[in-house]
């Protein structure tokens, strides 16, 4: 059949035309890809992850976590709005210049507000708007910025800042992504979870700190041992249904030590290029622990 | 189908000088060896997917062991099923058809068979290096270097064996499934040794490593699965019915329409990769559609008036099951790539769900019905009806109920996590009956997988038999006394 | 109980062979407008093969639109958007001008001179012959009033970026001396030229 080769080939390009467009143009983009800079501050970004970390990565892989787990977080847009970060002199001619870009907030409430900067004044606003306003505050001396804040149901989880780009898994070999969320995502678990001893205490017995969890336990990465003369600093702390019988105490062996090296090295919250983000300032008056402004309640530490 | 007269041929003979018979002889070892290979490989497969099905809504099942944990078990019933199972029971059935449609014995069997037993080594070093923690990482790829390896110089071999047949064919022209399967047997070994060259022996740095994972799995399970299961089921559709295939024409748009839009599907949608790649991939997934109406139409236009005789014939049901199967994961894959909707339904249950019915509903079924059809005929051992029927209600309970519970859950699960305000205890606990009534067809897999082992294994076990009782009778015969001779 | 007939190997019908039924004409019709629909999915939200673009945003220039700085930089990024929108067409995205449009903005004296001036010339347009960094123009079409329907502080931010951007190196423009200019000038409807730009210091 003369047709043949020329069908042959044909179908030989249609096939070849996926490899092209999916394997070798992204490697030719991503491939050589380097760290970058993030903005503004110009920190280099990623770092690579330190040595027990890395080992950390290998039990991560070998265990197959990423069968239930994902590493990606997913961003739907942003909200623009406007904050003002510092009050300059005149805080009288601040209150009316805030009433004038918001008027709903109220004089009693403006008044408030400039007692407590930094506060966010506007959201959800268009870039044109926030940067009128900001102009208006800027007028009076104080500093104002427009905030960018990323949104997504995965953002509102808690469960990162912004969405996950390609320089966050620059150094990774292999990159596991996952493509399951039957537990939550773990992008950003090192900037979320409370300690590496509550890690740990989850990867014993995840039921112990949080009731309720499909979790497996992962009993294999631990070894109960006798108590020497006394318990050593590395014993877990478990509540009385989990502790192993009296005389015994339960340490982590080097794997499950180095796991939460690397799970407490999940922190994809640098603000780059590719994601535009200048979060609204952390009010003055707030404790170390209160979540960002605008962030669901989902942030307490002892449920990712 | 009518039971022979005593004098009507076996075999209805309207083509060229070899008979079907001497065809069938002509495979019949490779076949059986890969059918062999591949049943027990199914079979593990079931075994360890039900183990992982318990341990979705049940823990702390067999949950110490490292070799028995969830993130090892569950690739590694993902891998049993579509190495060890799906392609081995393709590539068996793939020979058969070339050998049939070309009218030409099959070349080089020891290679075929060589090939079968180095891939099944492949498997199993595969599967091992799984359970032991030796997993690459990557999703449908998990199996190290050494394992891919031997199942790629395992395919190489089958694929010569194959491809030197279909050069040896007597008759010229190509009927749709041998160009489907011809595409299909010099695809994958591009995909895989680019894979693995790409993510395993020399890893490319940063997302591009999950580009070319996505690129795999996608090639692997749409392209390759649906031009070897559509071979299959354009084979045998029309051939039981007696009929022609409706369109050569629609057969043509399945085929460019897979090559082509089923290659470049599969990155998901909010993929942390710049916006081109999946805006390029949601595309393609979106066009897909077409070659699925084309399939539609044809195997529509070819079984027209006679779906009483596709549901009750032995082993056209299998296929018949497989190809609804397949417009329904195929429609779920739809959705999976559909801008609106593919948010909610990725990192789901949804997914695994039209992952299982593509493999195990479409491939493995429609390769049971030809396997079922082969077998018989390349030993000349009947299968018993009765076995087929069983394994045929339990298979097609065991899908519908491991499948749609396990979809439904992923589509509550996508809808709550879609709300932040849902915690998510409460989105686990949410599936948890679901996940429950999944592991129920899972443990019906389970059963009609052991059902079908039995059926493969007595055919080989009477074989064996049989053949022992000739070379018996042949080495016993009493000696020619030269009285007797004059 | 006799054996179902069935358990014996039945008859082996005929290879198949493909029919010639010609394909549906509205299978060929939902190609079309697949297609159709995919080229215009890709155009909005592939962000044409740009590595830095990420869904949501759709262009770099979104991207760089949005990037936080500070203050003083915002202004000349918002500048920048405006004068994507406003003025490039003509005076190119290299601020090299157009032959028979447009001259350029890099390098310009008029750019680079007097506040007095460079505001001016958006707001009425100009026309007449002019020479440009050593080059005389003369084109058939005066300039139009381009920054007349911008509000005040846009004009000064399309003004300030102009007067940083391809090498030029002079101060921002302020709201306040474009709303100057705007009360100074209110009622003119003439496009300047030359001899009375350079008049004006």
């Amino acid at each position: 059949m003369s047709r043949g080769p020329f069908i042959f080939l044909a179908a030989f390009f249609a096939l070849a035309s996926s490899w092209f467009g999916l394997v070798l143009v992204p490697q030719a983009q991503l491939g050589r890809q380097v760290e970058s800079k993030t903005v503004p501050a110009g920190d280099i970004y990623p770092q690579a992850r330190p040595g027990l970390a890395a080992q950390g990565r290998e039990v991560y892989r070998a265990n197959g976590c990423a069968s239930c787990h994902s590493q990606q977080v997913r961003q739907d847009g942003i909200s623009i709005g406007m904050a003002v970060v510092k009050p300059g002199t005149n805080l009288t001619e601040l209150v009316e210049a805030i009433l004038k870009v918001a008027p709903e907030l109220g004089r009693n409430r403006a008044a408030r507000l400039v007692q407590e900067l930094p506060k966010p004044i506007l959201t959800g606003v268009t870039r044109m708007e926030a940067d009128k306003a900001r102009r208006e505050i800027a007028v009076t001396g104080a500093k104002a910025v427009v905030t960018v804040e990323p949104v997504g149901p995965d953002i509102a989880r808690g469960w990162g800042k912004r969405r996950s780009v390609a320089a966050d898994f620059l150094f990774d070999r292999p990159v596991m992504l996952g493509s399951q969320r039957v537990g939550p995502d773990l992008a950003s678990i090192g900037s979320r979870a409370a300690s590496e001893e509550w890690l740990l205490g989850h990867l014993y017995a995840p039921r112990s700190v949080t009731p309720g969890s499909t979790m497996p336990t992962y009993r294999y990465l631990f070894e109960k041992r006798r108590i020497q003369r006394e318990p050593s600093p590395e014993a877990l702390r478990l509540p009385e249904a989990f502790k192993p019988e009296q005389g015994f105490e339960i340490v982590p062996k080097p794997e499950a030590k180095a796991l939460v090296a690397y799970l407490m090295s999940l922190k994809a919250t640098a603000q780059l290029f590719e994601t535009p983000m200048l979060l609204p300032p952390e009010p003055a008056s707030a404790s170390t622990n209160a979540p960002a402004a605008t962030s669901g309640g989902t942030n307490s530490p002892t449920r990712p | 189908m009518k039971a022979p007269s005593a004098n009507a041929p076996l075999y209805v003979t309207d083509r060229a000088s070899v008979s079907p018979a001497d065809l069938d002889a002509s495979c019949r070892l490779p076949a059986l060896a890969l059918f062999a290979g591949a049943a027990i490989w199914l079979f593990v497969a079931s075994v360890f997917t039900l183990i992982a099905s318990i341990k979705f809504h049940g823990p702390g099942f067999l949950a110490d062991h490292a070799w028995l944990t969830y993130g090892r078990v569950r690739p590694a019933a993902w891998n049993t099923l579509l190495y060890g199972g799906a392609m081995q029971m393709g590539l068996g059935v793939a020979l058969w058809i070339l050998s049939r449609l070309g009218g030409a014995k099959l070349s080089q069997p020891i290679l075929a068979i060589a090939g079968a037993k180095i891939w099944n080594l492949g498997v199993l070093a595969g599967v091992v290096a799984m359970l032991a923690g030796g997993s690459a990482g990557f999703d449908w790829l998990e199996m190290p270097r050494y394992a891919s390896v031997l199942l790629f110089l395992g395919y190489t071999l089958i694929g010569v064996s194959a491809l030197a047949t279909t050069h040896r064919r007597t008759l010229r022209e190509f009927y749709p499934s041998q160009w489907f399967l011809l595409a299909a047997l010099f695809w994958f070994p591009w995909v895989y040794s680019t894979a693995n060259l790409l993510l395993v022996a020399r890893p490319v740095r940063g997302v591009a490593q999950a580009v070319i994972a996505w690129w795999y799995a996608a090639n692997l399970q749409v392209v390759w699965l649906g031009l070897v299961g559509l071979a299959i089921v354009f084979y045998f559709v029309p051939k039981l019915l007696e009929r022609s295939l409706h369109s050569r024409y629609l057969a043509l748009v399945t085929f460019w329409g897979l090559v082509l839009f089923g290659s470049w599907s599969g990155i998901p949608d909010s993929a942390p990769l710049p916006a081109w790649i999946p805006t390029l991939s949601t595309v393609a997934g979106v066009l897909a559609l077409v070659p699925l109406l084309a399939t539609v139409l044809n195997y529509r236009g070819t079984v027209k008036g006679k779906c009483s005789v596709v549901w009750t014939d032995p082993s056209l049901r299998f296929v018949a099951l497989g190809f609804v199967a397949y417009v329904v994961s195929a429609l779920m894959g739809l959705a999976e790539a559909l801008p609106g909707v593919s948010g909610l339904l990725q990192f789901t249950w949804f997914v695994p769900a039209q992952h299982h019915l593509l493999i195990f509903g479409f491939f493995i079924m429609v390769a049971t019905g030809a396997a079922y059809h082969i077998t018989p005929r390349v030993t000349g051992l009947p299968v018993c009806a009765r076995c087929m029927a069983v394994h045929f209600w339990v298979a097609a309970l065991g899908i519908l109920l491991s499948v749609m519970p396990l979809a439904a859950g992923g589509i509550v699960q996508g809808l709550k996590l879609s709300q932040a305000s849902v915690p998510f205890m409460d989105v686990t606990h949410a599936t948890l009956m679901m996940l429950r009534v999944s592991t129920l067809g899972d443990a019906l897999l389970l059963f009609a997988n052991f059902i079908f082992l039995k059926n493969i294994g007595g055919v080989l076990l009477r074989l064996g038999r049989a053949q022992l009782a000739t070379s018996w009778a042949v080495a016993t015969a009493p000696a020619q006394t030269p009285e007797a001779a004059r | 109980m006799t054996r179902e007939p069935a358990n014996v190997i039945a008859a082996e019908p005929a290879e198949p062979k493909a029919g010639g039924v010609t394909m549906p004409m509205w299978l060929v019709w939902a190609l079309a407008i697949a297609g159709y629909w995919g080229m215009v999915y890709f155009d909005s939200r592939g962000g044409w093969f740009n590595t830095q673009v990420y869904a949501p945003y759709a262009t770099l220039d979104e991207v760089t639109a949005l990037q936080p700085a500070s203050d003083a930089d915002a202004f000349v990024n918002w500048g920048k958007v405006k004068f994507k929108e406003t003025c490039e067409l003509c005076h190119g995205e290299d601020g090299m001008g157009k032959p028979n449009q447009a001259p350029p903005l890099a390098g310009s004296e008029w750019v680079n001179g007097p506040a007095n001036r460079v505001i001016r010339i958006p707001l009425h347009g100009l026309s007449g012959p002019i020479e440009v960094a050593g080059k005389q123009y003369n084109f058939a079409s005066s300039m139009t009033a381009m920054g007349a329907a911008l509000p005040a502080e846009d004009l000064a931010a399309t003004l300030s970026y102009i007067r940083q951007a391809w090498g030029n190196k002079s101060p921002a423009i302020t709201t306040e001396e474009v709303s100057a200019v705007k009360a100074a000038t209110a009622g003119r409807t003439q496009p300047w030229t030359v001899e009375e730009l350079k008049g004006i210091q």
